[in-house]
Parts: structure tokens; sequence; C-alpha cells
């Protein structure tokens, strides 16, 4: 006992420091969670939180009842899958190869060059691609040299959900590729040594030492990922689809915003929300234990 | 302490239901803003009480009012002003001790709506702001409005109160909310809810055709569009809806769509988006008819001819393809003629816009007819009583003054709290009076009465005669007889040009919603309903879809919902009777 305060005592001034962190996790994590009560009420708002009348389960059987609920579900998890898992392959693929890339000057351009979509917002994102997929844009002139009849691309349901997650994934891997290549560097030269003297081949030193170098990086960006299993990406869905492209692109986000802020059902789409949470957090606790049995990595 | 709770409750709302798009809209500080409105009435009233009622009235203490605000990005202020400080709140502080203070902006639009959802949502509503129908039903149905039933009839100006009375009364009944009333309303002009064919005159005149009139004439000249190329390889013959719209309005949206496509099921005698009777007096969804089916098939094959613009529903800007001088024909009400597309006219000089109205086959002119509401103002329900007067008096003053505020520099819109405000047939007594002053047979002083409905009438009598020139009687108005670069130019060509269908005939069959506002199980269902029907018409349009599925459409809806909602509505139809 005596030892455990001492120790504390000692970490008084981390403790300190820490706290406009926790208080911030409070006020802006914790706090509003009480919002949920709103997913078992007939949320009104002249009477608040707490004297609008209750309903029980009725808002969940009422999502569940609607056609579109389903629609969405699906599709929210198609896309969000996909862009995890391209998330962590191709940005890998691409940091392996960089990584053999002798020329220092342009590895580096090369790094910055595709690091430089991350930091531009969808807004602005959205209205470049929309321009290059559309009637006149390039990608139609390019298809057209080889005879191809131009296509708007955005109106069509059934690439939608490609061009969602090829874009995404084009704007995030140079972000994700700098997250695998600082873990390259922290592998050790001396490996790669031994290795080409015992006679060993790019590809095998590859596969034997890089990526057990790195699993655990691997690990950890695939496990903070599955926590966004049901985040398709809002601000990019909304600003690229259209009523054309519902039956694909219609995803949980964009659906809770037409509900609950464009018609004013606050219940619904808390509802809708706390739907989404739940199975979030689901899906971080399993992934949380998966990494452990399966890779041996704990993040906490 | 009741603030922060507030405040709390704004936040938990906001935050609970979709973390990722919004910020809290925590900013309104009603408490603080009720407290300096107390203070205020407190002194003024006494005073006030005795002595009466005067609709211009000037305050002996500021009074003050919290708003929040439409912001316009496009629309600049002079220098040094500010949303707080323009020419139009100086005025209102100067001549009527009336204070604006702005406690949140938004862009007009989706921001601003999101706003204003959020602050019903956490029940933070500044002193007042303007908001559409289905937010108003919200905030009344909650209970959060000031009610304006007493002091309105008190401070209503008569010019104001003219106008209301322009369309047999049915403003205030849409001000109303269970028999109090609890919003200011803003009434549009009719012909705002009638959507024409806008078509450049000067390309038939090219190809000596003659101004369509019905669905078949329009085809045809669609198709000499399409293969003559006025405007080059991008000619579009005819515009379609842009992304941020739909094929048509709805009955809960007020006017009509830029580029959508009611006329063409008009011409049907189809009313999508509307309620309507069917033969018998029983209520129907006017898009679930076989005359919608008709129009949709007819709309598809122009889709696939190439008749209409393919990237319709994909677009960015419908105005702005309008704007770029390839596009032959669009569907719109009056306005958009002129101040919706003035940059048309500087782009292209010489494109001779022209509106005619849409007719059926055999010949009548079916139109479907807007609300007369068109958008609401409302107020906290715990403003002061002297805050309540401003409210009413701000309005009386923008109808008084919209000539002399409006041609300074800084936009109308601007105007804090602007209601627009016009008399149902203002569009035609224009027409028909500026066409007179043209003719000779009036002088524009004719017009100078400061009590009539049609507040701008005398401004544009006073006008007209130096934007258009060389008017002959004999000769139809073209572009060529206006000043474009005049700052009038927008409102006088939409009156001369887009007004004049209406102005000149009157259609053979109004069709008005049976209802413009939701019932209750709307309240729960309609949102899923409206995606559905969004997504059904774009895809039959657009051809992804046959027009086979509409059957399957028309089934799913009544199946979620929609058979519920429709008794609903014939409920209130009949408790009309």
């Amino acid at each position: 006992m005596n030892k455990r305060m001492s120790s504390l005592k000692l970490q008084t001034h981390y403790s300190i420091m820490v706290i406009p962190g926790v208080l911030w996790m409070i006020l802006f994590n914790i706090v509003p969670m009480t919002g949920v009560v709103m997913a078992f009420k007939n949320y009104n708002p002249g009477l608040g939180l707490w004297k609008s009348p209750g309903v029980g389960l009725e808002n969940f059987k009422y999502l569940f009842s609607m056609s579109d609920a389903q629609r969405v579900i699906i599709n929210t998890l198609i896309i969000a899958c996909s862009k995890v898992v391209l998330n962590i392959v191709i940005p890998l693929a691409f940091a392996l190869l960089l990584n053999e890339v002798t020329n220092m000057r342009y590895k580096k351009f090369v790094q910055t060059a595709v690091y430089l979509p991350h930091f531009l917002s969808w807004v602005i994102l959205a209205s470049v691609i929309l321009n290059i997929f559309s009637l006149d844009g390039i990608v139609n002139q390019i298809t057209g040299i080889f005879g191809g009849k131009p296509v708007i691309w955005f109106s069509m349901a059934s690439y939608f959900r490609q061009l969602v997650i090829g874009t995404d994934v084009w704007k995030e891997f140079g972000f994700n590729a700098v997250i695998f290549l600082a873990a390259l560097t922290g592998i050790n030269p001396n490996l790669y040594e031994a290795a080409t003297i015992d006679g060993c081949s790019k590809w095998k030193s590859i596969w034997y030492i890089t990526i057990p170098g790195i699993t655990g990086t691997i690990v950890l960006l695939g496990v903070l990922g599955l926590g966004n299993v049901l985040n398709a990406g809002f601000d990019q869905i909304y600003n690229l689809y259209n009523p054309m492209v519902y039956s694909t692109g219609d995803i949980l986000d964009t659906w809770v915003y037409r509900i609950g802020l464009v018609n004013l059902q606050f219940s619904l789409a808390t509802t809708a929300g706390l739907f989404k949470s739940a199975i979030s957090f689901i899906m971080i606790v399993v992934s949380y234990w998966a990494a452990y049995k399966l890779a041996d990595y704990k993040i906490f | 302490m009741s603030t922060f709770y507030k405040k709390l409750g704004a936040f938990i709302v906001a935050s609970a239901m979709l973390t990722s798009v919004f910020a809290g809209c925590g900013s309104s500080n009603d408490s603080g803003a009720a407290g300096t409105g107390t203070a205020v009435s407190s002194s003024g009233s006494t005073a006030a009480a005795d002595e009466k009622t005067d609709p211009f009235m000037k305050f002996d203490k500021p009074v003050t009012i919290h708003v929040g605000q439409q912001a316009y990005p496009t629309q600049k202020f002079p220098e040094g002003d500010t949303n707080e400080d323009n020419v139009f709140t100086r005025y209102l502080k100067d001549n009527f001790n009336i204070e604006i203070v702005v406690d949140w902006s938004a862009a007009t639009g989706n921001d601003y709506n999101q706003k204003v959802n959020l602050c019903i949502a956490s029940n933070t509503l500044p002193d007042g702001m303007q908001v559409d129908r289905k937010a108003f039903l919200s905030a009344a149905k909650s209970g959060m409005l000031y009610d304006f039933t007493e002091i309105f009839p008190k401070y209503v100006s008569p010019q104001v109160k003219a106008i209301m009375d322009s369309g047999d009364g049915i403003a205030y009944e849409y001000a109303k909310y269970n028999g109090k009333q609890l919003s200011m309303v803003g009434v549009d002009v009719a012909p705002s809810g009638q959507s024409m064919l806008n078509i450049r005159q000067d390309w038939l005149d090219k190809y000596n055709l003659k101004a369509p009139t019905t669905i078949d004439e329009i085809e045809a000249v669609a198709k000499v569009f399409k293969e003559k190329k006025p405007a080059g390889n991008s000619t579009i013959p005819i515009a379609g809806p842009d992304k941020k719209s739909s094929v048509y309005t709805n009955f809960l949206q007020a006017g009509v769509m830029f580029a959508g496509f009611e006329p063409v099921f008009a011409a049907y005698d189809a009313y999508p988006g509307y309620w309507i009777k069917d033969g018998s007096g029983k209520a129907v969804y006017g898009t679930n008819t076989e005359n919608s089916k008709k129009a949709l098939e007819r709309l598809a094959d122009w889709y696939k001819q190439g008749l209409i613009d393919p990237e319709m529903g994909v677009r960015d800007s419908s105005t702005e393809l309008v704007n770029s001088g390839n596009v032959g024909m669009y569907f719109c009400a009056w306005w958009s003629i002129g101040y919706g597309t003035t940059d048309a006219y500087k782009k292209t000089p010489g494109a001779n816009w022209q509106a005619y109205p849409v007719k059926a086959d055999d010949g009548k002119w079916y139109t479907r007819m807007q609300c007369p509401v068109a958008s609401y103002t409302i107020f906290n329900k715990n403003i002061s009583e002297d805050i309540a007067k401003a409210a009413v008096i701000i309005n009386n003053i923008w109808v008084r003054d919209e000539n002399k505020l409006g041609s300074q520099n800084t936009s109308i819109y601007w105007y804090p709290l602007r209601n627009s405000m016009g008399a149902l047939d203002e569009c035609e007594t224009s027409y028909k009076s500026l066409i007179k002053v043209l003719d000779g047979e009036a002088k524009a002083e004719d017009f100078n009465d400061p009590s009539s409905p049609y507040k701008l009438l005398y401004n544009d009598a006073k006008n007209v005669t130096t934007v258009v020139k060389d008017y002959s009687k004999e000769k139809q108005l073209s572009i060529s007889n206006f000043d474009v670069n005049s700052p009038d130019f927008a409102r006088l060509y939409s009156i001369l040009i887009g007004a004049r269908p209406t102005a000149l005939a009157t259609p053979d069959k109004l069709i008005y919603s049976e209802v413009y506002s939701q019932t209750p199980a709307m309240e729960a269902k309609w949102a899923n309903l409206e995606t559905a029907e969004k997504e059904m018409s774009l895809k039959i349009i657009t051809g992804k879809d046959s027009t086979s599925t509409f059957d399957e459409y028309v089934k799913k809806w009544n199946n979620e919902g929609g058979a519920e909602i429709l008794a609903e509505v014939q409920k209130e139809m009949d408790s009309k009777k």
C-alpha cells in the first residue's frame, strides 16, 4: 500500500499533465453518451431529453422493419471492410517496394508526393473526382481513345462502391505507407546482412525478415481499422453520392444524416447511431482479443 | 445554471445523433437575451401600453434581437460592413432603436437547415430565425414558439395585412399551429409555383421554328437543337435537375425545381409529389398514378434520345449549365429567367430567353400551384413582448422600405429575418401595369401609393422606361430591348418575360396539394419513402431502371407506410369539408 502511494506520488506531475486530456474525453466522449436514451424515447425537443415519453424498443423495431435498413447495413459493411483491408494491403505493398529503392532523393520525393492527398478534405477532392469521372472528363477521354463509350461513372450504381473504395485508398495509402516505412527502419539491418551471406533471395528476406519484423504494426493498424468497420466514410460519400446510387452507396452515416438532420427524426437517427456504435464496440473487443491471441500483441 | 444545462443538453443531443457531422449549437445565449429584453419591457411597455399601436414605432430604449442568420457567401458587403453592422442594421438601429445581434450564422441551404434543426433538437432557439415548414411544425409541436396571435394584428402594417389577406387569408392558416399564430410567414407570389418552358428564342429564329407549346412540339424542337447543335458539340437541348435537386418539388417544398420537369408531368395531367384527389374524390399520391408513369416514360424516352442533359442528377449545378449558354430549353418559374440566370446574358450576349406555358395535347393548360406561404420566421417563446413587437415591425419596415433599402449596394438577402412578402398576384399586376407604362397609357406616378401591397411597382414603373428601349407594341419584347447591365434588369426581365405567360392567360386547371404539411405517420416514415421516390424517378428517366419497376415501387411505397399516410391524408381532407 505504502509503496503504491509513493509511486503515485512520483507520478503526480504526469497525472496533472493528463488531466486536460481526461477532461476532454469525459466532456466530449462520456457525457454525450447520455444522449443514447433518445433511442428509447419519442424525443420531443420541447420536453427535453428526460421528459420525452419512452417507447421501449419501438424505434429499433421500426428501424429494422424498413427495407432501407438492410440495404444500408450491407453497403456499409462492404465499403468499410474493403477499405480496412485495402488500406493495409496496398500501403504495405507500396512501402515494401519503396523500401527497396536505393536512390534516396527519389524515394523521399515519391513518399511526399503520395502523402499529399491525405491533407485534402473530401469536400474539395470530391469535386475534383467528380470532374475527372464526368461525361467529358479525363477518364472518358482515355477510354474514348480505345473506342469506349463515354459513361457517367458516378450515376452508375454498379460502379459506385468500387469508385468510393478506390478513391479512398488512393487518398490514404501514402499516409499509411509512411507508418509502415517507419516500422521498416526499426528492423535490424544485421538480419538482412546475415541473410545475404546465407544466400537468401530478396523475396525470401522480405518474407522471413521484413514481414515478421513489422507484424506488430500490421496488427495494430488492422485492429484500429476494425473499430471503423461501420465507418464507411461520411465525408466522402456524402460529397460523391446522388439518388441514383443510393442502392449501392447509401451508408449508415448518410442515412442517419438524412433521417436526423434533414427529416428531424431525432430518435430514429439516434437508434441507428447507437446500433452502429454497439457493433463497433463489439468489433473492437473482438479484434483486441484476436490480436492478443493471434499475434501476441497488446495495445494496452 | 439553467443555461449550463441547456447547453449541456444541446451538446448531448448533438453528439449522440452523429458525432462526425456537426458541432453543437450552444451559442444561443437565450437566458441573457431574455434578461435584457425583460429589462426593456418593464419600462417600455408601461409607456407604450396606453398609446395606440404604431406599426412603425421607434422604441424608447434599444431592443436587442438575437438572430440566427443565413449567410450568403457570394453576396459580399461593402468594405467595412459585417452581418451585424450594415446598411440594414444601422437603419433599424437609427430609426427604430432595434438592435440585431447575430448569435450564429451558417451558409444558406443545407448548412443553415442543419443548424436550425439542431437548435430545435436541443431547444436552444435564438430569439428569431427563418425556417421552412417542416422545422416550423417541429418547433411548434414541441412548444418552443412565441404566440403572435395577439401582437401581430395590433402591430401589423396595412401593407403587410393586404399581402397576408391576398390569398383569402390562407397565409394566416399556415402561420398557425393548433389555432395559434406561432410564426410570421412570408407570402410568395403565385407564379413561383408554376413552371414554364424557358427557351432560347434566338435558336428558334435561327431555324425558323415556332415556339413549342405541347410536349410533342417541345420534342420536335429539341430534336432540331440536338441535330443542328447551335452551341457546338456541347449543345444540350433540355437541361435537367442537378445533384442537389430532384425531378420535381413535393408538397413540403416551396416553389419548383430549377430545370425540373413539373410541366411535363402536368401536361399528362400528373402532379407528382402532391396529394391530389382521384376521379372519385379519394386521396392519392400524385407520383403513384398512371399519368405520372406515362410522363416518366416520355422523359425516359427523351433521355434515351439524348434530348435531356445526359449528366442530369449528377451535375453540380444546372444553373451554371444554363449560364454557360449551351442549353436550349429548361423548365422553371418566372424568376429563373431573370434573377436566376443573370450570368447567362453576360456570357452569351443576345441569348434571347423567352418563357412559354406548356400545354397538354388537347391544348389545355394544366399547372400545379404551390403553397402560398414559402418561408417562416419563428421566435423563441421566451422573448419579451418588446422583442415580439420589434419582430412584427421589422417585417413591416421591410415591406414598406424594400425599394429604398434594396438599391443600396448590399444584397437584400442580408436584411435580418427577411420574409419575402409579395401579394399573390404581384407578378401579373406588375406585368400589366408596366406594359401600360411602356404603352404610354399610364405614368409611373400613377402607382405612387405607399400603402399598396405591390410594394415595388412604383419603383419598377419609374425604371422600366430606362431599362427597356425601342419598345414597340407589335413586337414581342426580347433581350435586345433590355439594358443588361442595369441593376434592375433581373427584376424587370423576370416580370416582363418570365411572368408574361401567367399574366396573359389563366391556366385551365390549377392543382393544389390537398395537404402541404406532414401527418403523424409521415414524421416517422416520410424520409424513407422520399428517398425511394427520388431514386425511382431519377433511375427511370436516366434509363437505369425500366419503367416496369414503377409498379414495384408503388407496391413498396404502399407497404412501407404509404398506405397508412394516405389514410391520414384522407382523414385530413374529409375534416376540411
